[in-house]
């Protein structure tokens, strides 16, 4: 058995090594490699020496594939053979780029196994197999050939993963046991690192060694980085790569890592030929990946990582994944805590529920580009329910903290191992509370020891023991502690001195905490979920104040506000930017009695909302304090109070924030009404001293450090109060804190109705332009408009007006101080939540309106109009309620009577609005309206003024004027030339002048750009149009037609069956059509086809006739010389002008010729209109040349019949050219063998021509038979006597016959001619004699 | 030698739909994905959008979307660009699941966003088969034209990647004169599977 599968693998693998075809040596291969799997692996060992002479095959694949064989032998622990690894390392070197890479992937697989092997052996055995450190010693071999891989030079492809092993490397002997483990790697399979070898000394590994080496292969890599110039950019990109990866897992290294990279500068210098954004990009990505980690040491350095990214213009990214991060902690931190919370939360009957709800809202709104966000939500969704759970506290701990330890480790058992330090904790603290004053400085220092964590889990241990309803004093003591650990352990990345301030705070609140359980026991839940609510929802995200959230949440019992809550913030985490969400509403409904531990939850909050500050005691002096003094002087007696008091309590525990306290204060008494929860809101989290007083009721219940005010106090310290803070908000470009004071200005500006107040913040926004300003003025209106909305109805008046004037004042300002190309304005209108009536007649101004300027002169910025316009644009884009206002506008601009402002407008209706389906129908009819409103008013101007049928008259004459000139020249000004009198005649008649009718059509035109089919509306009406419409609409059709093109299926349609009176129309359109292109097929096809049926007017196929052929021109002939002269002219032009490809549809010659085969009779034309025709192409005596006529002349001198007008041709002919006289003497010749005088009527025309032509005619003369030379004679009497004198001459009288001679009368000479003869013989001869003397 | 592709987008609608469908025409061995949380597309305002789950048929939101509103769905290009899609393949896939689809060779993003997800997710992986990846991103805006457009200009690059011996060696020479010859911005980075 086992020799006859030896045999098999030794011919297998000579098969392998020898066979000719590639495929059969790789499966021969992979054959041999299945039975030596499957052999006892000493036979198999036997079989090696065999298998590693394939490393010499030629063939780069069958070496790749030995390789992989060696992994698989090797792997499945057959027995790890030297002889194996020596091939590896020879193919590490080979010079094939795939059979080096696999040979570095199967070493890199081996390695680790090798090293896991060893210490797995080592473990538990205590000792390590000889084999196995004979292995290790040809791995360490390995290790060092793939070093030289990476530095020497080669391909880079190998170098890739040679760089890959050098991570590997460092990550395998790098501990990990000085940090918890981080997420990513939980349950990766290759977890194996240095951190495995426990105890003893490992005969092999020397882990200090190998940690060393660790940081050697570290050093090397990022040796490389500072090398860099000499290195291609995926090498470089690689490296970075793989450093940051080794900084994600190996926090060890973060600050080497980190250094360098920072150190690390690509710049074009040091990556010439690379590509240096990716470079660029490669850093970004590694920092950004630092900040997802929550190693303490990675987040200690987070603000200089955003600073960097800042640098990088990263900085939203840098954010997005704080945020991101954020959740996922948040997320897992909860999921650990649920799990041992149990099951003791709510009624699962309204999870479901809850999760449908949110997930409606959240589907649409969500950010793609938070993934990780979304699998956050999704598990928020599931913990939406929460709300109702004993432990609020802990979530809004999590919740607000990100940096929190408990959150690295979402891993229970450690929590649980540290329980029972827990509950000693407990005890200790609760022994020290009990003392009271005097214990307090003993836990101030406990507390202060404490590690955060451990922090962190006294107060959720404690939470556990946390009662539903109104909880007892005892437990209501540890509740705020709790609070205070949340914000200790998120200052504690930041500040750790801050850590004895929180012990001050939840000793205060331990005392005051009878009191705000007194006060505050009456209120519902329900009445505080929804304060609570709305309270910290405007706070949070100014969107949310939308009505129809706000709206949906007051009508809905207290259970979905709270989910809508949570769905709303979800959105709000996702979508906007603001830094830190917390679901406060959730607690509060827990906590609901206890007001005052509301408010100090606040205070927190708005601690960790601002991380750079440390605004918690004097210790940290920063500018987080600023805000507060004037505040604080206005309570001086609070100062003095014991911490008995609770609203002096809340001070020194907040500490930072006076106005949170205020309000929480406000809040209190408000639930203790407990009628108006929603009236809280209006009032809620900026509330200023000041305000509060005013609006508390006087029977309200005991806060006593109620501050009475003056009105001009008041004044004062609200105006202080927004100095201050926008002088604080300038300094700071931290985005959290600048964000806690837009949100403060926000609720100040809707307490505060003062003009003053306003320009101090429209001077701020424009300061602040560019930042926040804009963010600024939303929030404020979208408070104010929250307020319009959840008010009764005479504050929500005062709302609304406030809302108005600020909008409209921060529009004005920006319009006034920002160039027109600017997008604020436009981007205010897009986002404000409602536009009022006046916000949307400023935009009518801005567009339409004239603007007076200060000399009284009307004035337009067209820049303005287009911007006002473009916000229009975005407006009906994104503000269904107010597109239609909007539309009316964009149209009313469409027919302004400012040429420069309806192109405008009307370029942006016809390209960008028409396309919206949603009103275009309204466009269409709107255009429509104006176009027929045009008509309309021209025809009953007109009808006031003349008489209809004088009217009609002038139109007519008009008409005819017009279609007379050519086409391009069409226009009322060539048409007023020549018809000044038409035209006064009709401008005094019409009521709507040129420009008016072109204001009001060009929108149409603009439209049937768009929609051919609208051109038929044009055609109907053009016939009853009258004059200055239809010379607006000459001047729209061409640009129309010429947009549209000759092959618009729509164009053809109408042109194959105008309306009637649309002729006109039609010929220009076919002008214009044609006038720089040639005809389509179609288009002569359709025009041909009317010409046949329908229109049986010639006219319109005078454009076309350039493509029409010889044979389509001929019969039309008759009809285009029928035409007025100008026409024909125009037509005889296109006729001989021919197109490029087919030539001249008729030569001059076959035009003179056509001309004259038109027989009167026959085709209904008078020959008076022939002749005009005929003395026409004379005059053009550039194509009518001389050859020209003489060719055609001899043409029809052969033609039977003889052209009616040929003689008169010939005639004129010889007018015009002289020189042609031989030529025509010729043509008389023939005329004459043609018996011309059987032609009357060209007989006349013989002899006009030969009494013309003599004495060159006279030899023709003489050529007619006797009877006919007899009559020509009587005819033309004064020729006898020259022509008997030329006859005379001997040798042509010699020539002569005697009868003709006889004729002429020199027979009587010769041969006694009859008597009758001689006395004209007598004459003739005199006459004859004298011609003769004037001849020669 | 052949490569894997896989071309990424945030919806695996338009633009990496495009590619796919243009290299699959081409002869490419290429899946495309979508990094987004959802499958977005345009709805009758830009606050309504459709949104569905990756691996719900590009045919079931054919039909969905004609159901609602057959004009403005014809008209903005969605429908036919879901029949292309369903001709290409079943449904839109989601990229962080796409560990059983293999490795790739070359992964395409179409959008800065898509391309740090991509990278991201990359490293998060567990890289045991060291295999080299090379992630490019062509920066595509997301309308019918410029996926058409970007698809072409993504072949083209494809193709100077496959004419290289190695494209380790030679991507910066080919990314510098794809930048300079198209005027597009790339970024690249190399990761492993």
């Amino acid at each position: 058995m086992a020799g006859a599968s030896r045999d098999q693998v030794l011919s297998l693998l000579a098969a392998a090594n020898n066979h000719g075809d590639l495929a059969v040596k790789l499966s021969s291969l992979r054959q041999a490699k299945d039975i030596l799997l499957s052999m006892e692996p000493s036979l198999a060992a036997d079989l090696f020496s065999y298998l590693v002479e394939l490393q010499s095959s030629p063939e780069s694949l069958v070496r790749v594939l030995l390789i992989e064989v060696i992994g698989e032998i090797d792997l499945k622990a057959t027995g790890h053979s030297p002889i194996l690894m020596s091939v590896l390392l020879t193919l590490l070197r080979d010079g094939d780029a795939i059979v080096a890479r696999q040979s570095i992937v199967t070493g890199t697989k081996i390695f680790c196994s090798v090293l896991e092997e060893l210490t797995m052996q080592f473990n538990l055995r205590g000792k390590v197999e000889r084999w196995l450190e004979e292995i290790w010693t040809w791995m360490a071999k390995f290790k060092d050939a793939v070093y030289a891989v990476a530095l020497e030079p080669g391909s880079v492809g190998v170098k890739l993963l040679a760089l890959k092993f050098l991570e590997t490397f460092v990550l395998l002997f790098t501990s990990d046991t000085d940090t918890e483990k981080p997420l990513a790697e939980a349950g990766i399979k290759r977890s194996f690192n240095i951190s495995w070898m426990v105890g003893g000394h490992h005969p092999v590994l020397d882990p200090v060694v190998l940690m060393s080496e660790a940081n050697r292969t570290l050093g090397i890599l990022l040796n490389l980085l500072r090398s860099a110039s000499s290195l291609p950019g995926s090498l470089i990109i690689t490296v970075v790569n793989c450093v940051a990866a080794i900084a994600r897992k190996r926090p060890k290294h973060y600050d080497t890592v980190l250094s360098a990279l920072l150190d690390f500068n690509p710049n074009s210098e040091t990556v010439k030929a690379c590509h240096a954004a990716s470079i660029h990009y490669s850093l970004r990505t590694a920092y950004l990946g630092f900040l997802r980690c929550t190693y303490p040491s990675i987040v200690e350095s987070r603000e200089r990582l955003i600073r960097t990214l800042r640098a990088m213009n990263a900085g939203d990214a840098a954010d997005q994944v704080i945020r991101q991060v954020e959740k996922m902690i948040r997320n897992s931190e909860r999921s650990s805590r649920e799990l041992r919370v149990g099951k003791e939360d709510q009624p699962s009957s309204q999870l479901p529920v809850s999760g449908e709800m949110i997930r409606k809202r959240l589907v649409p709104l969500d950010d793609e580009q938070l993934a990780n966000g979304h699998e956050a939500n999704s598990k928020r969704i599931r913990s939406g329910p929460d709300a109702h759970l004993p432990f609020p506290v802990e979530i809004n701990d999590s919740e607000q903290d990100p940096f929190s330890v408990n959150g690295v480790s979402p891993n229970v058992t450690v929590l649980d191992s540290q329980l029972a330090a827990v509950e000693q904790m407990i005890a200790m603290i609760g022994a020290l509370l009990a003392e009271g004053e005097r214990g307090a400085e003993s836990l101030e220092i406990l507390i202060s020891k404490i590690h955060p964590d451990l922090l962190a889990d006294i107060v959720m241990t404690n939470m556990r023991h946390l009662p539903m309803a109104p909880p007892p004093l005892t437990r209501l003591g540890n509740l705020p502690v709790t609070r205070q650990v949340g914000s200790l352990s998120s200052q504690v990345q930041v500040v750790t001195s801050s850590a004895p301030v929180s012990f001050v705070q939840s000793s205060s609140v331990t005392a005051q905490v009878p009191i705000s359980s007194a006060t505050a026991t009456n209120s519902s839940m329900s009445d505080t979920v929804i304060a609570a609510d709305s309270k910290r929802d405007p706070r949070r995200d100014p969107r949310r104040l939308d009505p129809r959230r706000v709206t949906v949440t007051i009508a809905e019992p207290s259970v979905p506000v709270v989910e809508d809550i949570g769905s709303m913030k979800s959105e709000f985490d996702d979508s906007i930017s603001l830094s830190k969400p917390v679901s406060y509403p959730v607690m509060t409904s827990n906590e609901n009695p206890l007001a005052h531990l509301t408010s100090k939850i606040k205070g927190d909050d708005k601690i960790s909302e601002s991380p750079p500050l440390c605004g918690h005691d004097q210790l940290m002096p920063k500018d987080e304090i600023l805000e507060e003094p004037e505040q604080f002087d206005l309570i001086p007696e609070a100062d003095e109070n014991a911490s008995l008091d609770p609203m002096l309590s809340s001070i020194d525990a907040v500490g930072d924030d006076l106005k949170t306290v205020e309000l929480s204060d406000f809040v209190e008494i408000n639930r203790e009404d407990a009628s108006c929860p929603v009236e809280s809101d209006q009032y809620s989290p900026a509330v200023s001293v000041a305000s509060a007083s005013e609006d508390t009721s006087p029977e309200l219940p005991p806060l006593p450090l109620y501050v009475e005010l003056s009105e001009e106090q008041e004044n004062d310290v609200k105006h202080m109060a927004i100095k201050h803070i926008i002088e604080s908000y300038k300094h700071f470009h931290g985005t959290d804190f600048q964000q806690t004071c837009i949100v403060l200005l926000a609720r100040l500006v809707a307490q505060i109705d003062d003009d003053n107040f306003i320009m101090i913040l429209q001077k701020h926004v424009l300061d602040d332009q560019r930042q926040k300003g804009q963010e600024l003025v939303l929030h404020v209106l979208y408070h104010l408009h929250s307020l319009m909305i959840l008010d009764s109805i005479d504050k929500s008046s005062s709302a609304s007006v406030l809302y108005e004037k600020f909008l409209l004042a921060v529009a004005k300002t920006l319009l006034d101080s920002f160039p027109a190309s600017d997008k604020a304005f436009s981007r205010l209108l897009g986002e404000a939540p409602v536009l009022p009536e006046s916000a949307m007649k400023l935009l009518n101004d801005l567009c339409y309106s004239d603007v007076v300027d200060c000399h009284g002169k009307f004035v337009r910025d067209v820049e303005r109009v287009t911007q006002g316009l473009g916000a229009i644009w975005s407006l009906i884009l994104g503000r269904p309620q107010n597109r239609q206002a909007c539309l009316d506008i964009a149209l009313k601009c469409g027919v302004h009577s400012q040429d420069e402002i309806r192109a405008k407008a009307i370029r942006l209706v016809a390209n960008k609005l028409y396309q919206l389906s949603y009103i275009s129908e309204d466009i269409e009819q709107f255009a429509t309206k104006m176009l027929l409103s045009a008509l309309d008013q021209e025809i009953s101007g007109a009808n006031l003024s003349l008489s209809g049928s004088t009217d009609q008259r002038v139109e007519e004459q008009i008409q005819s004027q017009e279609t007379s000139i050519s086409g391009s020249q069409i226009s009322e000004s060539t048409t007023s030339d020549n018809d000044s009198n038409a035209k006064q005649l009709l401008q005094s008649s019409s009521s709507l002048s040129f420009p008016e009718a072109q204001r009001l059509i060009s929108l149409y035109f603009a439209l049937c750009t768009k929609k051919p089919s609208l051109l038929q509306l044009v055609f109907n009406s053009y016939g009853k149009s009258p004059r200055t419409v239809k010379q607006a609409f000459h001047r729209h059709i061409p640009i129309l037609v010429r947009a549209l093109g000759q092959s618009s299926s729509e164009l053809l349609r109408i042109i194959s069956d105008p309306p009637q009176g649309s002729e006109n129309l039609l010929t220009l359109i076919l002008q214009t059509l044609t006038q720089e292109t040639t005809p389509s097929d179609e288009l002569i096809a359709t025009i041909k086809h009317l010409y046949e049926t329908k229109l049986k007017d010639v006219t319109i196929l005078v454009p076309l006739l350039a493509s029409l052929s010889k044979s389509e021109v001929l019969p039309i002939f008759p009809r285009l010389v029928a035409l007025p002269l100008d026409k024909f002219q125009m037509a005889l032009a296109h006729v001989l002008q021919g197109s490029a490809h087919s030539g001249p549809a008729l030569t001059p010659v076959e035009v003179l010729v056509a001309i004259h085969g038109i027989v009167p009779e026959k085709d209904g034309l008078p020959l008076k209109k022939i002749m005009d025709v005929c003395s026409a192409c004379f005059e053009q005596r550039t194509v009518f040349t001389q050859q020209v006529l003489a060719k055609a002349l001899n043409q029809m001198a052969d033609q039977t019949p003889l052209p009616l007008l040929f003689m008169r041709t010939v005639i004129q002919a010889i007018d015009a050219f002289p020189k042609l006289v031989d030529f025509v003497m010729k043509i008389l010749s023939k005329l004459v063998a043609r018996q011309v005088w059987r032609m009357p009527k060209l007989w006349v025309g013989f002899l006009k021509c030969v009494s013309q032509t003599q004495p060159h005619s006279f030899h023709v003369l003489l050529q007619l038979p006797p009877p006919q030379l007899e009559s020509a004679l009587n005819k033309h009497a004064k020729l006898r006597a020259p022509l008997a004198a030329y006859a005379n001459q001997p040798s042509i009288k010699s020539s002569l016959p005697r009868s003709t001679l006889a004729v002429i009368g020199l027979a009587n000479e010769a041969h006694m001619q009859p008597p009758h003869m001689s006395s004209s013989f007598a004459l003739s001869d005199t006459s004859s004699s004298v011609h003769g003397a004037t001849l020669t | 030698m052949k490569f894997r592709y896989a071309m990424v987008c945030s919806s695996n609608q338009n633009r990496s739909m495009e590619a796919h469908s243009l290299f699959k025409r081409q002869g490419f061995e290429v899946s495309s994905y979508g990094t987004g949380a959802h499958v977005k597309l345009p709805g009758p305002s830009l606050r309504e959008p459709n949104v569905y789950e990756f691996g719900t048929p590009y045919k079931y939101m054919f039909e969905d979307l004609r159901r609602k509103d057959p004009e403005l769905y014809k008209r903005n290009g969605i429908l036919p660009m879901l029949k292309r899609n369903s001709s290409v393949k079943l449904a839109p896939q989601r990229w962080q699941e796409n560990a059983a689809d293999g490795s790739f060779d070359v992964v395409f993003t179409f959008e800065e966003k898509v391309f740090d997800m991509v990278i991201e997710d990359l490293h998060n992986r567990d890289h045991v088969l060291m295999k080299s990846v090379l992630v490019i991103n062509l920066e595509v805006k997301d309308n019918h034209e410029e996926a058409a457009i970007g698809a072409r200009l993504t072949l083209d690059l494809c193709q100077e990647i496959e004419a290289a011996e190695s494209w380790e060696e030679s991507i910066d020479d080919i990314v510098i004169a794809f930048e300079k010859q198209h005027r597009r911005k790339l970024l690249y980075s190399i990761s492993f599977y």
